[in-house]
Order: structure tokens, then sequence, then C-alpha cells
């Protein structure tokens, strides 16, 4: 029984995954450019948090898991942001 | 003298943590994949804000591929949990089934892959072609290294235990972690590349 109710879970979260995969595709066909960039990226982070927190059970597992994973991409996020001067705003110049 | 006592008896505990120690080795493992494609992408997005001409260069690309793609790897993700499940559940029959469901998914992802470079090299569009097909093919053929990767770790838990024993439920656990990061990975590249 229990193990029913696990895999309908699983199954459940797919549906989510997939039906964000059909947003994404529609809003990038449907919307103005800068709304369709939004949705994209959003239902994509929203993917990936569902990935992590139910199929990778960071959801039930101690913080310092995530943190292992989330302090990396900190850095690349800083790393890109401070690079933004230099490559996109200076490449107007 | 005292000192060196005492530095062997520190080496001589275990570390204790509450999280299994092959656990955290994954979790660091897939913090170091984070700054490889982290990076990577990073600097497409930098590359692609700082020149012009993308848009056009990415409409060469064909959706049905990636989306069957994106599907497949989202339904690996669900057979992989389920995998672990079975796993932890002693249900080896579901374990084997679920394992090479995962497999075989793993495998028409890269078929497809295959098929949709065919059709990008058909129509003239190679890595030297311009930056943006050195960044296509760069980072959806490192991810298809991984998914390979995965696949034949997956075969591998596939063919050599044969039941669902402890030892095996934590292979299924790890191998799970990793395809299931490579399935993020690709949930990134695939608005990226095809829908932007």
């Amino acid at each position: 029984m229990t193990q029913a109710l696990t895999y309908t879970h699983y199954f459940r979260i797919w549906v989510w995954l997939v039906g964000l995969i059909f947003l994404s595709v529609l809003a990038s066909g449907l919307l103005p450019r800068e709304g369709a960039l939004l949705v994209i990226f959003a239902a994509a982070w929203v993917k990936a948090v569902l990935i992590a927190l139910y199929y990778m059970h960071l959801k039930y597992e101690r913080w310092q898991l995530a943190a292992v994973v989330l302090i990396p991409l900190l850095l690349v996020v800083g790393l890109a942001v401070t690079l933004v001067p230099d490559i996109v705003i200076g490449h107007g110049k | 003298m005292e000192q060196a006592s005492t530095l062997n008896r520190h080496i001589a505990t275990p570390l204790s943590t509450s999280v299994p120690t092959g656990k955290l080795g994954v979790w660091w493992f897939l913090a170091s994949e984070v700054t490889v494609f982290g990076g990577l992408i990073a600097c497409y997005i930098l590359t692609r804000l700082g020149s012009t001409g993308w848009k056009e260069a990415a409409a060469h690309l064909s959706l049905v591929f990636p989306l069957l793609n994106t599907l497949v790897l989202l339904t690996s993700s669900m057979t992989m949990v389920m995998a672990h499940a079975a796993v932890e559940a002693k249900d080896s029959h579901r374990l084997r089934t679920f394992l090479m469901v995962t497999v075989l998914l793993g495998v028409g992802f890269l078929l497809l892959k295959a098929m949709e470079y065919s059709r990008e090299m058909a129509q003239g569009f190679f890595p030297h072609t311009g930056l943006f097909w050195a960044f296509y093919y760069g980072m959806t053929g490192l991810h298809a290294l991984h998914v390979l990767g995965g696949v034949i770790v997956n075969l591998i838990l596939l063919l050599t235990v044969p039941t669902a024993t402890e030892t095996q439920q934590r292979r299924v656990e790890f191998a799970g972690l990793y395809w299931h990061f490579v399935d993020i990975v690709w949930i990134f590249l695939f608005p990226l590349l095809y829908l932007t």
C-alpha cells in the first residue's frame, strides 16, 4: 500500500514536470519575448526544484546536503554577474 | 610523543556524520559538476548577451527531437526514483523492471540526440560553423556523455546485482542522484538552446 502510494506520488510529480515543459513550449510560441523568457525560466527552476526535492529526496535530507550544491551554484551565478559589465555592457562600447 | 598519540587517536576515530559517507561523496561530485555545467551555461549566456545573431542560428534547430528527449529524460528520472523505491521495499522484480526501463530510455535519449546531430550536420551546421553551434555541440555533447555514463552505471547495476540487497539499495540511490542531476542539467539546456 505504502509502496503504491510512493509510485503514485512520483507519477504525480512527473505529470507536473511534463505540464511545465508544455507550458514553456506554449509560452515560447505565444507570449512576447520578455514574458516568454520569464515563464520559460521560472518553469525551468520550478522543474529543477521539484526534481531535487522529490526525486533526489532533498526535502527529507539534512540541509547541509543542499548547501553542498548550492554554494558552487551561487559562485557560478556570482561569477556570471560580475562579468556582465565587461562582456555584455562593454561589448556595446 | 603525546601529540603523536593524540593524532593517532584522531586518525583511528571514524568521522561521524549522520549522512552516509558514500552519499556525501556523490553530492560533492555533483557539486563539482555544478561548476562544470554552471560555468559552461554562464559562458553561453554572457556570450549570447554580448553578441548578435544567435536567435537566427537557433531558429535552424528542430524542436521535435529535444522535446521528445525532454519527455524521455523526465520519464527516465521517474523510473529511476521508482527503482529506488522498489529496492527499498526489497522488491527485486520491480527493481529490475524499472532499472531496465531507465536504461532503455537513456539509450533512447542518445539515439534521438544522434538523429538530431545528423539532421543538423546534413544541413551544414558543424561545431566550427559559428559560436552558437560551438556552444550547441559543446553543451549538448558534454551532456550526452554524462547520459552515456549514467546508462553504463545503470546497466552495470542491472546486470551485476540481481537481488535487492542493502548494498544494492545504496548503489541505486547513488546512481539515481547522478541520473536526476543529469536530468536537471537538460532542463536548463532545453530552454536555453531551443526556446529562446
